[in-house]
């Protein structure tokens, strides 16, 4: 059986190094471009993403991926959003304004809080019966950020507590985004990275 | 619940990893990318690497070696300190492999600087390191580049009232390299109460690092020297600190 290949969209936007070495160390095959023609060869694409949503989702425009991610998830591609890449998945964020997303999941994201992040590491808690994805509640994933999403309960797949709780895990079709890091999270992080690849090109 | 970090610190000079002590006399440990493996395997929360002669020499981050660590394939969280003065420098730390920067004389020397890196980068991505000292019942800012005691300034204290780097990392810079040495007046008397802190030097044993993460203000203890010891020595402080604020030790071992 070949291997699934996953394309890592380069917007010129974070540390596309870690994904890159973790998906390799999970045996996927690996494209990282902003080629919408090498892209869109792969099986899944994935959207990392470090920084604040204005500039990314200008990146993305600046090149024409936000166009061809749209297009790609219309045609049932899986797409994967990493930290800020799930955040940009959104219809907009009001991270220093109002800034519209790619609109593939339902939703806004908005402040922690002035002056509030969540750094470090937490538990995430399967609250839909998504079959992406086997979580039992008791591993910790690393998260860094300060904005989270807001939207309806049926697009969140799971939540974790931080003086209330937020979604940590997003998903609408084959368009799923995690808050946290899978890569930067060790064994449990790897796991579920593994998982959600698998299944979401084998829905 | 948010678990509480304990970080492992790689301090370097000269591109290789040294046991430091008060920043003033320093026994060669070996390669950064050794010990950020064995870091990586053993579960640390995260691992910090910290160029302490990068500013001084006015090179600039080491883009080299954090290429060197991106390209190990770490699966724990990256932070990477020394050199960053400008909001390009930041850039590329954060594509060369770092998912946070540790700032330090460009918060005195360029504030408006590190509110672009902010804009930029966003907030989470900054933490704001303070190498401290006690003098007359106050904490005192140490200028290392100068080699004297400063007040904190208002200016320094605003990148954190206006939400521009999102931690601390309080050192204790004359105790640094001791052992159970770190002085806990430092968080009682850091300048902006409810500043999230990562507090670092002179911390080596279980109660010590137990009593720290007691403090509802310190997020994160950091590590370094006393890691350097022995086999595993991750998982054998989580076990012995035995705090329920700190995520159980993973071993990586079987990647």
């Amino acid at each position: 059986m070949s291997k699934l290949s996953v394309g890592i969209v380069n917007y010129g936007v974070g540390n596309l190094t870690s994904v890159r070495h973790c998906l390799q160390d999970l045996d996927f095959r690996c494209r990282v471009s902003d080629d919408t023609a090498v892209l869109a060869g792969c099986d899944l694409l994935l959207l990392p993403g470090v920084g604040a949503f204005p500039l990314a989702m200008k990146a993305l425009q600046v090149r024409g991926l936000d166009r061809f991610l749209i297009e790609q998830s219309a045609e049932g591609r899986p797409l994967l959003g990493i930290c800020l890449g799930m955040q940009l998945l959104t219809d907009a964020s009001h991270e220093g304004g109002l800034t519209r997303g790619l609109g593939l999941i339902p939703g806004e994201v908005v402040s922690l809080g002035q002056g509030r992040w969540h750094i470090g590491w937490n538990t995430v808690e399967k609250v839909s019966a998504s079959p992406l994805f086997d979580l039992d509640g008791s591993e910790s994933f690393y998260f860094n950020h300060s904005y989270v999403y807001c939207g309806a309960d049926e697009y969140q797949l799971c939540r974790t507590a931080f003086d209330g709780d937020f979604a940590s895990v997003i998903g609408s079709g084959k368009t799923v985004g995690m808050q946290f890091h899978p890569e930067k999270s060790q064994l449990s992080g790897h796991r579920l990275l593994q998982q959600i690849v698998r299944r979401l090109c084998d829905a | 619940m948010l678990k509480k970090r304990l970080i492992g610190v790689i301090t370097v000079k000269a591109g290789v990893a040294v046991q430091s002590f008060g920043y003033s006399r320093y026994l060669p440990l070996g390669s950064p990318e050794c010990l950020a493996e064995n870091l990586d395997r053993w579960g640390v929360d995260e691992i910090l690497v910290l160029c302490i002669d990068r500013s001084r020499s006015g090179h600039g981050p080491d883009l080299a070696l954090l290429r060197r660590l991106g390209a190990l394939g770490l699966s724990t969280p990256l932070s990477y300190g020394g050199g960053v003065h400008t909001v390009a420098e930041a850039a590329q730390a954060i594509q060369a492999g770092a998912e946070r920067l540790c700032l330090d004389a460009v918060l005195h020397a360029d504030p408006g600087a590190v509110r672009d890196m902010a804009a930029l980068l966003g907030s989470q991505a900054l933490v704001a390191a303070l190498p401290m000292a006690m003098r007359n019942g106050e904490a005192w800012h140490y200028a290392y580049l100068q080699g004297s005691l400063l007040r904190h300034t208002e200016e320094t204290n605003r990148l954190f009232d206006d939400g521009t780097v999102s931690e601390a990392l309080l050192i204790d810079a004359v105790h640094e390299g001791q052992r159970n040495a770190f002085d806990a007046e430092l968080v009682r008397r850091f300048p902006r109460p409810a500043t999230p802190l990562i507090v670092f030097g002179g911390i080596s044993e279980p109660a010590q690092i137990g009593t720290l993460l007691a403090q509802s203000e310190v997020v994160a203890v950091a590590v370094g020297n006393s890691l350097n010891y022995s086999e595993h020595a991750v998982q054998n402080l989580k076990q012995q600190v035995q705090s329920p604020s700190l995520r159980p030790a993973i071993y990586m071992g079987g990647r």
